[in-house]
């Protein structure tokens, strides 16, 4: 499968002049406006931003769940209409079919597009293999714990050789520590296909130590607000978030971050009636102490 | 909308916490084989509170049978009279007549045929509209108002209709029984239907799969839950209907048997009708509970 990728590099998204919005009984709602982003072959791109930004929203839509107001999606030349197998997808909530082994879970993909039962068994417990899972494979997902229900939605996503596969906070419900370790396995995993990655988290951290470019969005409306590439060298191993280079883009990513999160939050508090506060103030003062 | 970032930031840690707390996948035993005496310790351990239960519920039975005996035996009358009522030893003796009387077996086959044809076309019917309903807005939108004024009406309201309806007193019995279950496993259904996660359905779509094969992989399987529910309760009103349209209409079948017993005032065999019938009724809801544990594996633990 990384041969023919190797070959012919795939997986390259292109976004231009995406807007998304919502009716509602006020008018319409703009979720995410002007957006322009890009995904090279074998890249891997996160796009960060604070909560309820969009980004999620535009993953959908790029997925082919959502279909843009205005602007169009376009993976290899192609316009994005429906969702396909071509765009793997994994979700925060953890998606598998509890009625399904794990097994069963990685094979779906390729059951559906009709391959016989053996090999697509054998396919499967390949796959596993990689991610140290062969172990659970007769487990129904409900026996797993989080981070390994996750690394089999990952396995799943991956089973049919998706040409870009699309991550929408896949760990933000792990904890600290199994977060970490799926962070390395994702990076193994996607080095070794060498396949294109868009991944939304709102962890900054996160998004610096997987990428090699970062999209920041502002707060709703969503709208790319900055473009980080991150030069980090590869592989990187978990010392390297000490590391001074990692520290100084974490810092200029947290305000860049925080900015948003402040209008973000300015509005909610002001609905909440708790103006007094004056948590701008706030937020800037404590910047500066730090 | 800003009310819901707090909400969504909640949900980003509770499952955190939870996850933490999660233990690890349960490692093989040790391979040293134990001696007897500790297997047999270690299962009474583990099984303790399942033997307490067993034990406290045949206790529970043989006081209920003693009270039973003593109110009859002394014919109490309080408020409400047992003068007339069998006394459990006078049942039992009914019931070992009748397990050789081949009347009384052909009343129980009769009833029992009678539930299996009604309530499989309940179910036969039932379930593949319920999931049809889910899926298709129109054909909900059509059904379901009619569903709504009917499913109301006790089956057993059903019984001069239904005589007018079909040809035989068979049929029509077996119609009421159809009734009594249908609508329950039809409104499960469609709730299990209407539940089914949308991440499952986008995921499915991710991986390729089209509208039959959802349908097929995914909303199937994931209203089993819900429609064994429905077929559950189906059970029980089948029963119901069953044995009330045999006491009105019957000729045979167990609920006939039971009024029959108070006409020719054999009184232990109303008795013996009673418990037959829940003895039925039980046998008939492990049986689908049994099914259901068969059809959903990952749901037995």
């Amino acid at each position: 499968m990384s041969a023919i990728q190797e070959s012919a590099p795939r997986g390259h998204i292109e976004v231009r002049d995406f807007a998304l919005s919502y009716e509602t009984i006020d008018g319409s709602v703009e979720a995410v406006t002007n957006t322009h982003i890009h995904v090279d072959p074998g890249e891997f791109v996160s796009i960060v931003g604070p909560s309820g930004c969009g980004k999620s929203t535009f993953l959908n839509a790029v997925a082919g769940f959502l279909k843009p107001t205005t602007g169009s999606i376009k993976v290899d030349g192609e316009v994005v209409t429906s969702p396909s197998a071509e765009r793997g997808m994994v979700f925060q909530q953890y998606s598998l079919f509890p009625w399904k082994t794990v097994r069963e879970n990685v094979e779906f993909g390729l059951k559906m597009r009709g391959m016989p039962r053996s090999q697509r068994e054998r396919a499967a417990r390949t796959l596993l293999g990689l991610a140290g899972l062969e172990a659970f494979e007769k487990h129904y997902p409900e026996k797993l714990s989080g981070g390994m229900k996750q690394r089999v939605g990952i396995v799943r996503a991956l089973a049919t050789g998706p040409k870009v596969l699309l991550l929408d906070e896949p760990f933000g419900a792990l904890d600290a520590q199994t977060r970490v370790i799926m962070q390395q396995i994702l990076t193994n995993m996607w080095q070794r296909l060498k396949i294109s990655v868009l991944f939304v988290t709102h962890d900054i951290d996160e998004a610096i130590f997987l990428s090699d470019r970062v999209y920041c969005m502002t707060a709703r409306p969503g709208s790319i607000k900055a473009e980080i590439p991150i030069p980090l060298e590869r592989p990187r191993q978990q010392a390297m978030m000490m590391s001074s280079e990692f520290l100084a883009l974490r810092r200029g990513l947290m305000s860049l971050i925080r900015e948003e999160s402040l209008k973000a939050m300015g509005g909610e508090l002001n609905e909440l009636g708790m103006q007094g506060l004056n948590i701008e103030l706030h937020g800037h003062s404590l910047a500066d102490v730090l | 909308m800003s009310s819901s970032a707090i909400l969504r930031h909640q949900e980003d840690t509770v499952p955190a916490a939870a996850a933490v707390a999660e233990p690890a996948p349960a490692l093989a035993p040790p391979a040293k084989s134990p001696s007897f005496g500790t297997f047999a310790l270690r299962w009474y351990r583990l099984n303790r509170d399942r033997l307490r239960a067993t034990a406290i519920a045949v206790l529970s039975l043989a006081a209920f049978l003693i009270v039973w005996h003593l109110l009859t035996t002394y014919r109490v009358v309080f408020f409400v009279r047992f003068t007339n009522v069998p006394s459990p030893l006078a049942v039992y003796a009914s019931f070992t007549k009748a397990i050789h009387d081949p009347r009384f077996l052909m009343h129980v086959i009769l009833s029992c045929r009678r539930i299996f044809i009604g309530f499989s076309l309940a179910a036969i019917v039932g379930v593949p509209l319920g999931l049809i309903m889910g899926r298709f807005r129109l054909v909900h939108e059509v059904v379901f108002p009619v569903a709504e004024v009917l499913r109301p009406i006790p089956a057993i309201a059903w019984v001069p209709m239904a005589i007018m309806l079909w040809p035989t007193n068979e049929q029509s019995i077996v119609f009421i029984t159809f009734l009594g279950s249908f609508f329950p496993i039809l409104i499960n259904t469609l709730h299990g239907m209407s539940l089914v996660d949308p991440v499952l359905v986008r995921a499915a779509q991710c991986l390729g799969a089209g509208e039959r094969a959802i349908f097929r992989e995914v909303y199937f399987p994931a209203s089993l839950p819900h429609i064994f529910t429905g077929l559950t309760i189906g059970m029980g009103v089948a029963w119901v209907s069953l044995i009330a349209a045999e006491m009105i209409s019957g000729q045979y079948g167990i609920g006939y048997f039971t009024w029959e017993a108070y006409s020719l005032v054999q009184y232990p065999d109303i008795a013996l009708g009673m418990i037959a019938i829940g003895v039925l009724g039980l046998g008939s809801s492990l049986l689908i509970r049994g099914a259901g544990h068969l059809v959903m594996p990952w749901r037995s633990t």
